[in-house]
């Protein structure tokens, strides 16, 4: 192995030992024994054995195996065309996402008070489960709630009016099979959800996400909604804040893209004063705004409510128009369809987001 | 040669002279690498050991003989930049302007600018250009998920309409998922081993290497109580650096930016980063503009062009970039519209 030491993961502690014992590489410690370790470097035989399992481990993590392996952007383009999105059931929305949400990315929406952020994550967490025949992924979601803002009967209505519309659509016998086992309960017990009520259970649900994601391969969706209320309140060392959220970001991108589930995060704006001017931003810092893949900007224009896409790696810019009606959330009533340019990705889920627009299903 | 230093571990062979008594002797003396041993006097190092000074003088001359490096004379240096650089454009000509013709192999360039002001998309555009236009391999290290195959085909759609060699040039842009500084370690120190080798062997020469982004990995380990951030974030630039420049290659890397007191723009990672790359350039949008995918770039660091120069482009598509240059402190209302 080429490594150096000081870049291996051990304990700094460890590793200044080391290096002053004079190992510049891993290959140098690799034929060692625990005992002459510990006797040249000065540590303890726990640390030695640590050290030693570290660099022998075969069963190479996956992380490893990443750092020395490429794929070409051409592999990447089959998997990013196998892989799906989950959709809005707002088709202006959908259409500036590319086909919606993107599974294996994290996606940040922010917005005021009121204005759709939990509407939107309960609609994808529903959505998330529509079976693949009907254009969906048939995932499970796991749903984590620290403002306590999640209503299971809101959930339920949208579960309900989500089951409806696919009655509608089921045109084959694969569907209509698929349309017996689609209740509003199964899509409930799909629903995983668990309460954060501060920022060290936050992060240590997140710790934990792999080992139940691994557990639980159906699942397509993590929601953590918000992300911003646990970090807002009574931190007082700010720039500690910022570097937790960091470590966040990256350990959710990690999940995102190992174990090919959307992350949505949800957050909340602050009012930046500058040159006299007053702007609504959104909140937790500068730095969090580099964290998400891409954003999405929720805000009222008047009595209008309109989502932006402010950054993304894929799809242009584009702002369009949203309602919240009983049935979750949907295209706002006579809205052309925008002529944003959309992805190479044609979303096959396209054509009953259209219908529903002109079905009144209430 | 190991160009790692002297940091080497005094064992029997590696010299002449040495044998295990040796070794035991000035263990003792809590001597244990060869710097160790060069940065002692020979003379008090025989009184305290007990060995033979003309021995330790013997063997310090052959250690110093064997790891000492060779001192170059600027005028090989010079031939040497002359013949093996070379100047990799970035399809765009605004932004090739500004940085005087494009990216140097040998150096390191940093974007930076806040979220969305088009620094993926640069990224992207560059590997776009380089794999098809100048049909080389393109490594790209991704600590973001940020990098969307789909899109390089859209751009590689706006270049030329023919399927294979939309294909072939995505073939040769080789992407690296890491999301942790430990795993960029492990991939740089792969890569300087023996993934660079390899790479040119089978065919079409690796120039350019890309980190989206460099401090998504870096950032949360600086400050507070933390000791390690530092050391690590040296080590990244030193992997960067030396892979520059034995292997010839131009590094763009992606850096996010901060607000000072001032609430003024700065890029990350502190002072300490900013000697690192070569050239630095600031991207942001454009205020109140009629398309909202103007993009303007500002060189903030350069060791070829002025300070501050300032060029404006289209992050739409990369054939289509209006070109206005200012320098200096012109503010931007005053420049005439296209």
């Amino acid at each position: 192995m080429h490594r150096t030491v000081p870049s291996l993961p051990l304990a700094p502690s460890v590793k200044v030992k080391l290096i002053n014992a004079g190992f510049q590489l891993a290959s140098d410690l690799i034929d060692m024994r625990p005992l002459q370790l510990c006797k040249e470097a000065g540590i303890s035989q726990e640390e030695a054995v640590e050290v030693l399992q570290m660099l022998r481990d075969d069963g190479q993590p996956h992380q490893q195996r990443a750092a020395t392996e490429s794929l070409t952007a051409l592999d990447l383009l089959h998997q990013e065309q196998a892989v799906g999105s989950i959709v809005t059931f707002c088709s202006a929305l959908d259409d500036a996402l590319g086909g919606g949400v993107p599974v294996g990315k994290t996606t940040e929406i922010c917005g005021a008070p009121g204005v759709g952020k939990t509407q939107l994550c309960m609609q994808l967490a529903v959505d998330v489960q529509i079976p693949v025949c009907f254009g969906g992924l048939g995932g499970k979601a796991l749903y984590i709630d620290t403002e306590g803002s999640f209503l299971v009967q809101r959930v339920a209505d949208m579960a309900e009016a989500a089951v409806q519309h696919c009655t509608l659509l089921a045109e084959d016998t694969e569907q209509r099979q698929a349309l017996e086992e689609l209740t509003v309960e199964k899509i409930l017990s799909n629903l995983f959800l668990v309460r954060c009520h501060d920022y060290v259970e936050l992060l240590a649900e997140v710790y934990l996400l792999p080992d139940f994601l691994s557990e639980h391969p159906e699942v397509r969706l993590v929601v953590i909604d918000s992300i911003a209320f646990p970090f807002r309140h009574d931190f007082e060392d700010l720039s500690q804040r910022t570097r937790l959220l960091n470590g966040l970001a990256q350990q959710l991108i990690q999940l995102a893209t190992q174990h090919s589930v959307a992350v949505i995060l949800t957050n909340q704006m602050t009012t930046r004063v500058s040159n006299g001017q007053s702007k609504l931003v959104p909140a937790l810092g500068e730095s969090w705004g580099h964290a998400a893949t891409q954003r999405l900007i929720l805000h009222w224009k008047g009595l209008r409510r309109l989502a932006s896409l402010y950054k993304s790696p894929s799809q242009m810019e584009a702002t369009i128009q949203y309602q919240i009606t009983v049935q979750g959330f949907r295209d706002a009533p006579d809205e052309p369809r925008p002529t944003t340019a959309s992805s190479a990705v044609s979303s096959p889920s396209g054509n009953h987001s259209k219908r529903l627009r002109m079905e009144d299903l209430s | 040669m190991n160009h790692l230093g002297v940091m080497v571990i005094l064992r029997e062979g590696i010299c002449p002279g040495i044998n295990e008594e040796f070794i035991k002797a000035l263990q003792s003396e809590d001597i244990k690498t060869v710097e160790d041993f060069v940065s002692c006097n020979p003379e008090e190092l025989a009184q305290k050991c007990s060995l033979s000074y003309k021995a330790l003088v013997a063997v310090r001359r052959l250690l110093l003989a064997q790891y000492t490096a060779f001192p170059v004379s600027g005028a090989d240096l010079y031939e040497e930049l002359l013949s093996s650089t070379a100047i990799l454009s970035t399809g765009n000509p605004s932004l090739d302007k500004l940085l005087d013709s494009g990216l140097y192999t040998g150096e390191i360039t940093e974007l930076t600018g806040s979220p969305g002001s088009g620094k993926t998309q640069v990224c992207f555009s560059v590997a776009v250009n380089i794999s098809h236009q100048l049909k080389q391999t393109v490594f790209y290290i991704d600590t973001k998920s940020g990098m969307c195959a789909n899109r390089l085909l859209q751009m590689l759609q706006t270049k030329t309409p023919n399927m294979e060699e939309q294909m072939e040039a995505l073939q040769k842009i080789k992407v690296f998922r890491v999301f942790d500084v430990f795993s960029l370690l492990a991939c740089l120190q792969h890569l300087r081993s023996n993934g660079l080798q390899k790479a040119s062997v089978g065919g079409g020469s690796v120039k350019a290497l890309m980190v989206d982004s460099v401090s998504a990995v870096l950032s949360s380990l600086l400050g507070g109580k933390q000791n390690e951030g530092m050391s690590l974030l040296i080590q990244v630039a030193g992997e960067l650096k030396m892979i520059a420049k034995d292997f010839n290659i131009a590094i763009l890397v992606t850096n996010h930016v901060t607000r000072d007191g001032n609430g003024h723009l700065k890029a990350g990672l502190g002072q300490s980063w900013s000697h690192v790359p070569r050239t630095r350039v600031l991207l942001q949008r454009v205020e109140d503009a009629e398309t909202s995918s103007l993009r303007t770039a500002t060189l903030t660091k350069s060791s070829r062009q002025a300070c501050h120069l300032v060029e404006e482009f289209d992050l739409c598509h990369w054939s289509e970039e209006r070109r206005t240059s200012i320098s200096g402190k012109r503010k931007l209302e005053e420049r005439s519209k296209p």
